[in-house]
């Protein structure tokens, strides 16, 4: 379940509680592992909750994330004044009470206890609820005083054996706020999803100071994030959208992060904004505001400029998700970035997208998995992606087709192990493309290996349309892409032994608030027989 | 796959160093040490700031500048929180800067700048500025000194409130309007808009106060890396706002210079706005400076 190495408990002491017993040792060994890693901390008598006054404290909403079979994280954060550099807290702890029931209603509590929101990590709280049971919703809310949270749903994995006859995921990726409402998240929320894997761009750190939502020129928009009271600005303005508090509330996510969480385009150690090591400072703190948002494990608690986010979450014997990493390992973009024809950089062998190490963990862990559906859940685009119409071939350098070493690694080491039912999911292009993952792209008589469908933003790039210019060369120019749509919103993916079934969910318009959500169109995967099909 | 950045990419420095200017070392944070201790050690946060007082005009975009440094000198890597306050009239563009700070060999100081503003019309006086760090506190005078008046010959916009429609990132827009026009310096210099190849773009400075205006003149990026023929805007409208109306008093059409000067009738404005349709190479919007005269 987890990286070589790693222990996901790590830090924490596993829950002792037992039901209806109201301070377990499992909020407060979190709470105190959490501020345990950070030098200076005052020994702040922690507040009276009833000096905190009566200002709202649950403006960001609560999150839920990372099911195990027994266990799930829940979040919040206490930020009376959202987009004040403090949140408006004072700078003390605050103890926060939670509880987990079995209903909405929490007639049937299973689980509570007290954790400490600490200003060192902006008062956000981070719990890791285990001695669950499997494949089962919850319910789960905070108190501070007398105020409570909003109530957020959750649901754990199903048993690590169990045959699951369905599972409801939906995916989405880059929601840039000021172009467009997050209506695909309204529609995600009405929806049942049993998780949401959300692969990148949760922010934009650069400054705009135009957009389409009325808040869009607020002063603090035009500047670009660097520095960690930034970050966790940048995540305070984002997280107050009913819509997206509405998704979290409502299902377990599994987040990763792609570049915009730092910088746009960043690699490993390398920005042009700054050298390595003035750059790691800023990763650190795009890193730190990253972990405390998002309702992520101890496991994956940054270390300086340091995160171990690649890891996988298994869905009893129908799949397991291999949530990658594709920017903290990769290699500098070939040729200075951009699009470019293949050239002898982007197919240096030597060159990777993952790092050796996430790389073997993959092929590993596909190999090795006993599940119907082995997932990627990548940053971009496995499929080669030629942009231009005619003869001459362009490719985009941050994707794949930059580090052609890697994919045909991880192509490859998917046939040589014999892996079956291997289906991608990335983000990052704004667009929809489903593709076939060809062996070898530019042989359309190569055998299918995987198959990949990359959703659509939910905001990035404003209304979009159905088949733009860019779409069409696409289609035109690789053989391997079925389906090309350039609509804003997300995919919701139902799965069941004998077949991934995405549905691609479009928004009319995201540039008014009240735009019509739709399926655009049904593609299907059959098991044992890689490659996309219309449904 | 996504591009937003300048096409001209010199970033400016944002974490930078030593900010070149001699730092001046203000305080030694060291973690709660007893008095008792002849030397603490090297365990805390080294607050260093660019000058050890700021001075500050009432003009609204001509802020004091203080570049803040904070050197991780423990053992450790840690996160810090620098909290900043001012007591009134002085306002602050920030009142926290949070980094995380490795313990590096050499020394790494982690930086961030600071604007110091005052309302218009506040009368010269010494205020002052706090930082805390941990437990540590230090205060920093801050002088309010009056604005240069503006005399016949002087450029009417030299500090005055610039808005534009968007703004990139890495740039600033009253940069546009800091008197300096050498392109040399244009990262820090000048504005640069915020959205890659869609036109038009609005560059806008209000008047302290209606003022006569004759000629405006208008620097675009244009040096050695970055002539103007291929990286400055080609066509714009100038226009001044009389009575709240926007008139067009001059076009510029397929410029490939660096500085344009536009001529006409004298007409008293309140504020003076540049229009922009397009530049040679299609990309952005880039004014290292925009100045009007009247006199």
């Amino acid at each position: 379940m987890t990286p070589p190495g790693l222990d996901p408990q790590r830090g924490l002491v596993a829950a002792q509680a037992t039901r209806r017993r109201f301070l377990t040792a499992t909020g407060a060994a979190a709470a105190l592992a959490l501020t345990g890693e950070l030098a200076g901390v005052r020994p702040a008598e922690a507040l009276a909750p009833g000096s905190l006054g009566s200002a709202e404290l649950f403006t960001l909403g609560v999150a839920s994330g990372d099911p195990l079979p027994d266990a799930v994280v829940i979040w919040t954060r206490l930020a009376p004044e959202p987009t004040s550099p403090t949140g408006g807290m004072p700078a003390r702890p605050v103890p926060v009470q939670w509880e987990v029931a079995e209903d909405e209603r929490f007639r049937r509590v299973v689980r509570r206890g007290s954790a400490r929101a600490v200003p060192e990590s902006a008062h956000t709280v981070h719990v890791d609820v285990q001695g669950l049971r499997p494949r089962r919703h919850y319910w789960y809310r905070f108190r501070v005083g007398s105020q409570l949270s909003p109530v957020g749903r959750t649901r754990t994995a199903p048993a690590p054996g169990e045959a699951v006859a369905e599972l409801s995921l939906a995916v989405a990726s880059c929601q840039a706020i000021w172009e467009g409402w997050f209506t695909a998240y309204a529609d995600m929320a009405r929806r049942d999803h049993d998780a949401v894997l959300f692969l990148g761009d949760y922010i934009y750190e650069f400054g705009i100071d135009r957009g389409v939502r009325p808040d869009s020129a607020a002063v603090e928009n035009t500047r670009q994030t660097v520095t960690l009271d930034e970050y966790r600005h940048r995540y305070a303005q984002y997280k107050l959208d009913p819509d997206l508090q509405a998704a979290h509330a409502a299902a377990p996510w599994i987040v990763t992060l792609d570049d915009h969480e730092v910088v746009d385009n960043w690699a490993d150690e390398a920005h042009p904004s700054a050298p390595a090591a003035q750059f790691l400072v800023r990763r650190a703190n795009g890193f730190r505001a990253y972990w405390e948002h998002m309702p992520l494990r101890l496991a994956q608690a940054p270390q300086g400029p340091d995160m171990q986010l690649y890891r996988r979450l298994r869905f009893g014997s129908l799949a397991e998700v291999n949530v990658l990493d594709t920017r903290q390992y990769r290699s500098d973009q070939a040729m200075g970035d951009g699009s470019k024809p293949p050239n002898p950089e982007s197919q240096d062998p030597r060159r990777t997208l993952t790092g050796d190490r996430q790389e073997q963990w993959l092929l590993d862990g596909m190999a090795g998995s006993g599940t119907t559906w082995n997932v990627i859940g990548q940053q971009n685009a496995l499929a080669r992606l030629d942009t231009v119409a005619g003869p001459d071939v362009a490719v985009p350098m941050d994707t794949w087709d930059g580090y052609e070493g890697s994919r045909r690694r991880v192509l490859g080491g998917i046939a040589e192990r014999g892996v079956d039912n291997v289906v991608s999911l990335g983000g990052d292009l704004h667009r929809s493309v489903a593709s076939d993952l060809r062996l070898d792209f530019s042989d359309p008589s190569s055998p299918v290996m995987a198959s990949e469908f990359v959703g659509t933003s939910i905001a990035s790039g404003l209304d979009g349309q159905d088949l733009d210019p860019g779409g069409a060369v696409l289609l035109a120019e690789n053989p391997h892409i079925r389906y090309c749509n350039f609509q804003r919103g997300y995919t919701s993916c139902t799965i069941t032994p004998r077949t991934w079934k995405a549905d691609y969910r479009v928004v009319d318009r995201v540039t008014v608030p009240d735009g019509e959500v739709s399926t655009r169109t049904t593609l299907v995967v059959e098991a044992g027989r890689p490659g996309i099909q219309e449904s | 796959m996504t591009d937003h950045d300048s096409a001209v990419h010199v970033p400016r420095p944002l974490l930078l160093g030593a900010a070149g200017a001699a730092l001046c070392l203000l305080a030694l944070v060291a973690g709660a040490s007893s008095p008792a201790e002849a030397r603490p050690p090297r365990t805390g946060v080294e607050v260093t700031t660019s000058a050890s007082q700021v001075t500050v005009t009432d003009l609204p975009c001509q802020p004091g500048e203080l570049s803040v440094a904070m050197t991780n000198v423990s053992e450790t890597d840690r996160y810090a929180d620098l909290l900043l306050s001012a007591p009134e009239p002085v306002e602050l563009s920030r009142e926290v800067f949070s980094s995380w700070l490795p313990a590096a060999e050499p020394d790494q100081p982690v930086t961030a700048e600071v604007g110091i503003t005052v309302p218009r019309g506040t009368p010269s006086g010494e205020h002052s500025l706090e930082l805390q760090v941990d437990r540590s506190r230090l205060e920093l005078p801050v002088l309010v000194r009056p604005a240069p008046e503006k005399g016949p010959g002087d450029n009417l916009l030299l500090g005055e409130r610039a808005t534009a429609s968007s703004t990139h990132g890495n740039f600033s827009t009253c940069a546009a309007v800091d008197g300096d026009a050498d392109s040399a310096g244009w990262e820090r210099t000048g504005w640069n808009d915020g959205t890659r190849g869609a036109f038009p773009d609005t560059f806008e400075v209000a008047l302290s106060e209606p003022a006569p205006v004759d000629r405006v003149v208008l620097t675009t990026l244009d040096r050695a890396a970055n002539p103007a023929e291929r990286f400055g805007i080609s066509d714009w409208d100038v226009q001044l706002r009389v009575d709240e109306q926007w008139r067009t008093v001059a076009e510029v059409r397929d410029s490939t210079e660096g500085e344009v000067t536009s001529r006409f009738e004298r007409t008293t404005a309140e504020a003076v706005r540049v229009v922009v349709h397009g530049s040679n190479n299609g990309d952005y919007s880039r004014i290292v400076e925009l100045a009007a005269y009247g006199g």
